[in-house]
């Protein structure tokens, strides 16, 4: 096809856009609620999931060791944890340090702590932090296997609420997206069959004069993606605005944040670029399909 | 060109449209089909523009063998025929300049070509003074000539007008058969498919009659302008 046969059916689609604008606005509003639909649910999902992440950082495993372990095992035991795959920070925590910091704990029960003299209950211990919270049931089965172990202090737990809890969010919210997806489609669907066949006859005037599938499809491919696009823009202006309200408010809860950590939400401006090219790309393309396919019922003539 | 040999179309419904047609209507041919309602004039014409296939038998259209025929080529065979409904089927959005350039831009023309043509196959219809107009400004008979000129403006080799004169004053249909007789005069087959009688009997010419699928009568007759 001639250049000046595309520019004609790109000039068919944007003015079809104008002729139809009903079914354009129509067509325009279900992608709109769609986008945003799925939007926020994506992007609530990765706050969600950041928030448990904050949550996990703060959790360590202790690993005590037996009293008469020498400086020369404790320093290989530490070499040895390092070298494990899940771990990925391990921390020396001296019985002295320990000792130091229970006395400071229970300043007022200073006679207590006298009554012991220079003797030390406490043992040496590493403080250890796990990459993935959901394998570490696995990572302290294989410490324990390690020589001069005494105990081993894990928030078991806590956890496993925070592993089942991400499992159950998952799947909830992916289903709960597979669906909005599904339903989107079917409703732009039938939008644009409704569009087609308000012009059915053209396209089968279209047919009768000898023009092909492609050449009456690729208007109504463009009128979807114009469609999609502006969807896809207002959707994003939408999101930007909600977002940053709903961060405000958050950032005002200080007992809140004191919980789920400061840098677990994900702020606006950290994300927007991805943001904007998933609802920009993703309302044309779903728009543009959506119409094409459409277009395939009326088309055999 | 068209030829049908020991053409039959029997629907899914068990219906038999067309029973052992043939006919050959040869290049430069005027003729009128005339039946009632019923009598498988409208799957004659679905038949040649390979909108349904015949059941039995061969059909050839330009030179094109239409059991042959890969349905992606169907463009190429529709862009040899011209065809002319009873109600018009203008696009509504659509200037009459629009709507006739619409066929050229369809094939791909080029640009000039279109700016040439289009105003010329207006004037041989006589609508200059339309051409800026939408189809809901134009009267039935108008409209006609509209849907005339933009089965012609691709220089076809073959024009089927369905009922061409159905929709308008009884007066005007001679006006649209002398246009349709001009547009022969110079070398494109006519299939004009029809039946008002009295039309028929005052142009004459080769008059094909189908009843019930079949051909009864296909004959050449004097017409009363010509006595």
């Amino acid at each position: 096809m001639k250049v000046s046969g595309v520019r004609y059916l790109v000039q068919q689609g944007v003015d079809n856009v104008w002729k139809n604008r009903m079914m354009a606005f129509a067509s325009f509003c279900v992608l709109l609620v769609s986008l945003l639909l799925v939007g926020i649910s994506v992007l609530a999902y990765y706050n969600v999931n950041s928030i448990i992440g904050g949550i996990e950082e703060k959790n360590e495993v202790i690993v005590y060791f037996n009293d008469n372990t020498d400086d020369e095992t404790l320093k290989e035991i530490g070499s040895k944890l390092r070298a494990m795959p899940n771990i990925s920070e391990v921390v020396f925590y001296s019985k002295e340090e320990a000792y130091e910091s229970l006395k400071a704990s229970m300043a007022e029960y200073e006679v207590l702590f006298d009554s012991l003299g220079d003797d030390n209950p406490l043992v040496d211990a590493y403080r250890i932090k796990v990459n993935n919270i959901d394998e570490i049931q696995s990572t302290i089965a294989e410490i324990r296997k390690l020589d001069n172990i005494y105990s081993i202090r894990a928030p078991y737990d806590f956890v496993n609420i925070l592993v089942q809890l991400r499992t159950i969010l998952t799947w909830v919210m992916g289903a709960i997206i597979l669906a909005m997806v599904i339903v989107s489609m079917v409703i732009i669907s039938n939008t644009t069959k409704a569009s087609v066949y308000a012009r059915r006859e053209e396209i089968q005037i279209m047919k009768y004069v000898g023009a092909t599938d492609a050449f009456i499809r690729f208007p109504f491919f463009i009128e979807g993606m114009i469609t999609g696009f502006f969807a896809g823009c207002m959707a994003l202006v939408i999101t930007w605005l909600v977002y940053d309200s709903v961060v405000n408010i958050l950032q005002n809860q200080v007992a809140l944040l004191n919980i789920i950590g400061m840098g677990s939400i994900i702020r606006f401006a950290d994300i927007y670029i991805p943001v904007t090219v998933a609802y920009v790309v993703g309302g044309a393309l779903v728009g543009a399909i959506g119409s094409a396919i459409s277009t395939r019922r009326y088309i055999n003539v | 060109m068209v030829e049908l040999k020991d053409v039959s179309v029997t629907y899914a419904s068990g219906v038999d449209a067309l029973n052992h047609v043939s006919l050959k209507i040869n290049d430069g041919d005027f003729a009128f089909v005339v039946g009632s309602s019923g009598a498988g004039k409208s799957t004659m014409i679905k038949l040649l523009l390979k909108e349904i296939d015949a059941t039995e038998g061969v059909v050839i259209v330009n030179g094109y063998n239409l059991r042959k025929l890969r349905r992606r080529k169907i463009p190429e065979l529709r862009r040899t025929i011209g065809i002319v409904f009873q109600d018009f089927r203008l696009i509504p959005s659509m200037t009459v300049y629009e709507n006739i350039a619409f066929v050229l831009r369809v094939i791909d023309a080029p640009y000039k070509y279109i700016r040439k043509r289009v105003p010329y196959v207006i004037s041989l219809v006589g609508l200059q003074a339309k051409a800026n107009s939408f189809p809901h400004e134009l009267s039935g008979g108008e409209m006609q000539r509209v849907a005339i000129a933009r089965a012609l403006v691709n220089d076809p080799k073959l024009i089927i007008a369905d009922e061409p004169t159905g929709n308008i004053d009884p007066e005007l249909s001679y006006e649209i058969v002398e246009l349709l007789k001009g547009i022969n005069a110079c070398g494109t087959t006519i299939l004009m498919v029809t039946h008002e009688h009295d039309l028929v009997r005052h142009f004459g010419g080769r008059i094909i009659n189908i009843t019930q699928g079949e051909i009864v009568f296909d004959e050449i007759l004097g017409g009363a302008d010509e006595g």
